[in-house]
């Protein structure tokens, strides 16, 4: 049994790429992740759809393997490389030191077989001499563990027979169910409404102090960021283009991304009237990306030296833990941030930091 | 009376194939050299079971209904008709029941047979037979309930037969146990006598067989009574359904107990006879040349008639006298109804093709009138031979004597002219469409235009060929096999001018020739044999003369059984083993 | 439940009852042969044919015949007699009801068992040696006549014919309570025969299905919960494709029930297809509308059971 590594991490992932073989290309899907949890710690990454985020936690469990796909880097799970591991010894910590908790639980649960079964096998499948009816107590036990009301009678329910937000505790209860020491969960509560998507935090945060695990938690959503992570790192294009403190990120976040996100979505603190700015364009193709910054075909701040140079992932000064990968200088970001948080739109803040002689044409 | 061709093979062989090997590709002449040969059975071995394969069941156990070939070949060995055809000589009628030969009477009104005494009915009425039970089993006939097919055509001259429907018959007489006289209203006994080889004249006991005939239809078929060497299992009480005969599944025979040798000249070496029901002739024949005890009652496929031919030639025997194949043409609307015509289209066609396409001379003679091998006439009508007519001298067909008879029928350019499109119909299935489609060439050489249509055997009887109204030109794949040797049941039906009816008619050509007409009545009421064959082979010239039917095939046809059967064939019969004649090496 | 089972009885006798209609109607109105000529023979005079159809009841009027036919049928259980033999139909559908359910069931069992497994193993090792193998049996599978397959079978196999002879050829068929040993020895060439086609489909159709289930979200989860491949495959993937199948199932049981005609024929099996056969070749109507009935009614009884067995299999059908 091996404690946290040294900086507490129990689970570190570093330099992960993952590349898909394509009749069109290699999709670079993941081109060079790092990020660390510790116990009792969560992470939130966000980015749109096609950031690499959920292929990036995938691959971290050992979901992504196949004839097509290659992989490169080092995901570390108490010290132990899940990449190079032998697939039998995958498949050990999977579901039992490791768990996953998916987007949508009416088609992540299998339909034709009952809720407790499906729990029951989890637990049979890493504890050696359970029998079923035992393993049956443990579901009902998990499941009130979850606060699903009438465990006893739930338990022997179909998937379809549950609420959208009871389907989503079960499933979490189905992860937890062998006491991980990760959790990941990808966008665990896209597919409900909102006010459960508040129980579904509430009770994946108390889950997390209960077991003292790490939890990796994958939206594309900053509202669930905001409320449940205690660190944020914003995928772009396969990449982690900005990593903060929760605090931190959105208080003075310094990637022209996250501004985009964050200005796209209402704030109860924007002025009054101000408007919500969407960021134009697309997702950039992960077989061909942009040359230089990934972002700058869609940022309002770009600059002609944007359109070559690469930027790495570099730590802010003056904030601690904050780091980002932009070639804006520092003073402006902090500039164009102030415009855009008063109500500026893009155009006004870029204004706002061009140099004279660099006025666009 | 005639029953149209029914044992056709399916596939086609080709000429390459199988005739170069016999080495007759091409030749007309009867090739007897060819497999196991006609046998009497004598000094086979006593003992073992004879099983026959089939694919097709029995039509009728009843002798009052029975019809079919593979009827007669059952009912050969379980009842004992007046007279009958001893497997070898399918020409002449041989005492079975009978003591002797028929004595007809002068006027030829009056046929008086003696009836052997020491026959006895088989269980459960073991009694012996009397000339009472064959006088019950032709007034049966006509019972509507039994309703035999031939019997108001071959005993509707006795005296009382027109009001007949199942009582006594005042024309049938028997002044005592053993004595049978029929009294007819016109000089027709000679074909009566031959006309008792049908399985009517079977004895049928009265007290056991009417509450069976009051039924509707008579269920006496289910119950038979044997006077033959064998009988069919059956139980205390002489049911034989379910047991003897399991429908579409088996026939059971055995000895039959109460049959004497001394009263019989049947062997009857084996001491059982299993009748398989089902199957598929391509496994069944191939059971039989590689097993033991088996026969095979389907016409076998012409791969099988190969490799019997080619690997097991002691196994295969070619019957001749299988029937007669033609092409009718309908001479009652036009064109067909000018005769040059249907001369021309008789020269044209090439019979020889017709033949290799079905697997060439083994498969029979090339025919050239309408009585064939076996049949009483068949010599006086041309023999081999033929009658010396010129469009039919050619068997390959004879394209200048075509274009001739074109031309004496208005069509100078030796091609026709005329706008009407001839319907054709034949018989679908390989090798029969093919020889449809041959027919069809011809006529589109000489220019008609054709419409071919192929279709079910009994399709092309009830809607087409022998529906008047439907107004079909041409019928190649019809012909006939006789019922017994009497050269009338060849002709007669099928040429005659008073036969044509407007549904289920016989007489396809609808042929109505006054003089041919009038040459069959008097020919009808011919006595004696030999003046009968001269009659109607005259009759079978004149018919041949008018082309109003292309004769084009004899038929022989094979029959095949295991290496250690001895096969006594049924000449008058397809070539059917005879169960009491056949006996196991 | 029971509510919905009883109403598809009553619709399923509707349904019966117009078969028949349809059978009588096709039987005497379209092109076919004539009972009564067929007894008679070609050239009986036009009173002897008369005769016969009175006796056989064939000269009464269409609606009246077919009334006839019904109220014996409803009332008596009376499926008639046969023409051609004599023999109440009844007897012969009871006489040949077995071989066909043994020969059905067999094939059943033996198409499963091959189907299932190459279809699961094809797409969990979609592109090898192994799928294309699969591919190509199963090509051949269909595109082979059941006929041309047995008569192939026998000339391989069979032991009065065959180059190998191993097992009992055709017309070696005994009931089971005659003596079992022989009884299956003489149905496994039959089996095999009549099983290719299915099997080949079945596969196939597995194959997609569980190439489809195991790319599904839930399929992931398993094994994200770190379950074996094996558990993932058969229980998680097999399980939610396999739905499909036993629907199909259920439904070709229930035609071939009716009877296999061709390989009844070809291994000589006293079977209802070729009892039907033989009654149409015979134009023996009371048989071929026995027959007809009898093959309806298991098509039927299929449909309920699959309906509401498909309920049973797939939970979230029951809502509805």
């Amino acid at each position: 049994m091996s404690a946290a590594d040294a900086d507490g991490a129990v689970l570190r992932v570093e330099d992960l790429r993952v590349g898909f073989d394509t009749r069109e290309g290699l999709v670079q899907a993941v081109d060079g992740v790092s990020f660390a949890v510790a116990p009792g710690r969560t992470l939130g990454i966000v980015g749109e759809s096609g950031s690499g985020k959920t292929v990036a936690a995938t691959t971290a469990m050992g979901l992504s393997r196949g004839p097509r796909v290659r992989v490169s880097g080092r995901v570390l799970l108490d010290g132990e490389d899940l990449l190079g591991a032998a697939p039998e010894r995958l498949r050990a910590l999977r579901g039992d030191a490791i768990a996953m908790v998916f987007q949508d639980p009416l088609s992540a649960l299998h339909p034709l077989l009952r809720v407790g079964d499906q729990i029951g096998e989890a637990v049979r499948a890493h504890r050696a001499g359970v029998s079923r009816a035992a393993a049956r107590a443990r579901a009902v036990e998990l499941l009130e563990w979850v606060a699903i009301p009438n465990a006893g009678q739930r338990v022997d329910a179909y998937p379809h027979e549950l609420s959208g937000g009871m389907r989503q505790r079960a499933m979490i209860a189905m992860a937890l169910a062998n006491e991980p020491r990760v959790l990941i969960a990808d966008e665990p509560t896209t597919a409900l409404d909102v006010t459960v998507q508040a129980q579904i935090l509430a009770l994946l945060r108390r889950l997390r102090d209960e077991l003292g695990m790490a939890m990796v938690l994958i939206t594309h959503d900053l509202g669930v960021v905001a409320e449940t992570a205690d660190e944020v790192a914003v995928m772009y294009a396969g990449r982690i283009v900005e990593q903060a403190p929760v605090g931190e990120l959105f208080a003075a976040p310094r990637h022209p991304y996250t501004w985009g996100l964050l200005r796209s979505m209402p704030r109860i603190d924007a002025p009054a009237g101000a408007a919500l700015v969407p960021i134009p364009g697309r997702p950039p193709s992960l077989i061909h990306p942009p040359p230089g910054c990934r972002f700058h075909p869609r940022c309002p701040y770009v600059r002609e030296r944007h359109r070559s140079v690469d930027p790495a992932l570099e730590s802010v000064p003056d904030a601690p833990g904050h780091r980002v990968a932009c070639l804006l200088p520092e003073a402006e970001r902090r500039v164009a941030w102030a415009q855009l948080a008063a109500g500026a739109t893009p155009a006004q803040a870029r204004a706002a930091i061009e140099p004279a002689e660099e006025a666009p044409a | 009376m005639p029953r149209p061709v029914k044992r056709a093979l399916p596939l086609a062989l080709l000429c390459t194939a199988v005739a170069i090997a016999l080495g007759a590709c091409g030749s007309s002449g009867g090739n007897s050299g060819t497999g196991a040969t006609a046998d009497n059975g004598a000094g086979g071995h006593r003992g073992g079971t004879l099983t026959i394969l089939t694919s097709q069941d029995v039509s009728s156990l009843d002798p009052g209904s029975a019809y079919a070939s593979l009827d007669l070949n059952v009912l050969a060995a379980t009842q004992r008709t007046l007279y009958t055809y001893k497997p070898t000589d399918p020409t002449n009628i041989a005492p079975d029941l009978a003591a002797g030969p028929p004595q007809i009477s002068p006027d030829g009104k009056t046929l008086t047979v003696k009836i052997r005494s020491g026959v006895r009915f088989g269980p459960p009425v073991n009694r012996e037979v009397t000339s009472r039970d064959v006088a019950y089993a032709i007034e049966r006939g006509f019972n509507p309930h039994v309703a035999n097919p031939y019997a108001s055509t071959y005993y509707g001259d006795v005296v009382g037969a027109d009001r007949a429907t199942g009582g006594p018959i005042a024309g049938i007489q028997t002044p005592d146990d053993h004595t049978i006289v029929f009294k007819l209203t016109r000089p027709t006994a000679s074909l009566v006598a031959q006309a008792t080889v049908l399985p009517l004249s079977a004895p049928v006991p009265p007290e056991y067989a009417k509450p069976l005939d009051a039924k509707a239809p008579s269920t006496y078929g289910n119950h038979v009574v044997a006077t033959g060497p064998y009988m069919l299992t059956a139980d205390r009480s002489g049911t034989v359904l379910g047991t003897g005969y399991v429908p579409g599944r088996s026939l059971s025979f055995v000895r039959n107990p109460n049959w004497s040798a001394t009263s019989d000249d049947r062997p009857a070496y084996v001491d059982a006879v299993q009748v398989r029901i089902g199957g598929s002739p391509t496994v069944s024949g191939r059971q039989v040349l590689a097993g033991r005890g088996l026969v095979l009652a389907d016409s076998p496929t012409p791969e099988l008639v190969k490799q019997a031919y080619l690997h097991n030639r002691s196994q295969i025997f070619f019957s001749p006298g299988g029937g007669s194949n033609y092409a009718a043409l309908n001479t009652a609307i036009p064109p067909f109804d000018n005769a040059n015509l249907r001369k021309a289209v008789a020269a044209e066609l090439d019979r020889q093709q017709m033949r290799t396409v079905r697997g060439g001379a083994v498969v029979g003679d090339i025919a050239s009138h309408f009585l064939y091998p076996g049949v009483i006439g068949f010599e006086q009508a041309g023999g081999q031979q033929g009658t010396g007519a010129d469009f039919l001298a050619n068997p390959a067909g004879d394209r200048a004597l075509a274009a001739r008879y074109m031309k004496a029928a208005g069509y100078p350019s030796g091609r026709y002219t005329g706008g009407q499109t001839l319907q054709i119909v034949g018989l679908a299935g390989a090798p029969d469409s093919n020889d449809a489609q041959i027919f069809e060439q011809a006529l589109q050489d000489l220019g008609f235009k054709t419409n071919l249509k192929l279709v079910d055997s009994s399709v092309l009887y009830a809607r087409f060929c022998g529906l008047p109204k439907a107004r079909v030109n041409a019928c190649p794949n019809v012909g006939w096999i006789r019922d017994f040797a009497d050269p009338q049941t060849v002709l007669d039906v099928a040429f005659n001018g008073n036969d044509i009816s407007p549904e289920n008619n016989p007489n396809w050509p609808q042929l109505k020739d006054a003089a041919i007409d009038n040459a069959m009545s008097r020919a009808e009421l011919t006595v004696g044999t030999q003046e009968r064959a001269n009659a109607w082979g005259a009759i079978d010239r004149q018919i041949t003369a008018t082309a109003a039917a292309i004769p084009w095939l004899w038929d022989r046809q094979p029959n095949i059984f295991s290496a250690d059967v001895r096969c006594v064939p049924e000449l008058w019969n397809q070539g059917h083993c005879d169960f009491a004649y056949s006996s196991l090496k | 439940m029971a509510a919905y089972v009883l109403r598809r009885v009553l619709w399923g006798i509707v349904l019966l009852a117009l078969v028949s209609l349809l059978t009588f109607v096709i039987f005497y109105v379209l092109p076919s042969a004539d009972p009564a000529q067929l007894r008679a023979g070609r050239d009986a005079s036009p009173a002897t044919l008369h005769e016969i159809r009175v006796s056989l009841g064939l000269d009464r009027p269409l609606p009246a015949q077919y009334w006839t036919y019904v109220t014996h049928l409803v009332f008596h259980a009376d499926l008639g007699y046969s023409y051609f033999s004599g023999a109440s139909v009844g007897s012969l559908l009871i006489d040949r009801l077995p071989a066909t359910i043994s020969l059905t069931l067999g094939a059943v069992v033996v198409w499963l068992l091959v189907a299932v497994p190459l279809g699961v193993i094809s797409a969990v090792r979609r592109g090898t040696w192994v799928d294309k193998l699969t591919t190509g049996g199963a090509l051949l599978g269909v595109s082979a006549p059941v006929y041309w397959l047995g008569l192939v079978a026998l000339y391989l196999f069979a032991d009065d014919i065959g180059k190998w002879p191993l097992l009992p050829g055709a017309g070696s068929y005994v009931p089971f309570t005659n003596n079992p040993g022989k009884w299956f020895a003489s149905l496994i060439l039959p089996w095999f025969v009549l099983a290719s086609t299915f099997a080949a489909v079945y596969a196939r159709l597995l194959r997609g299905n569980m190439i489809e289930v195991l790319s599904e979200d839930y399929v992931r989860t398993a094994r994200a919960k770190g379950l074996s491949e094996r558990r993932v495959v058969w229980r998680h993937g097999l399980r939610a494709a396999v739905t499909p199948l036993v629907t199909l199932a259920g439904l070709d049981i229930g035609l071939l029930l009716g009877g296999a005609v061709l390989t009844e024929t070809v291994f000589d099996i006293p079977g209802i297809g070729r009892l039907n056969y033989d009654a149409i070749i015979h134009a023996d109507y009371n048989v071929i509308q026995g027959t007809v009935l009898l093959a309806a009614c298991f098509v039927i009884v299929a449909n309920i059971v699959v309906d509401v067995g498909y309920a049973y299999l797939d939970p979230r059908v029951r809502e509805a």
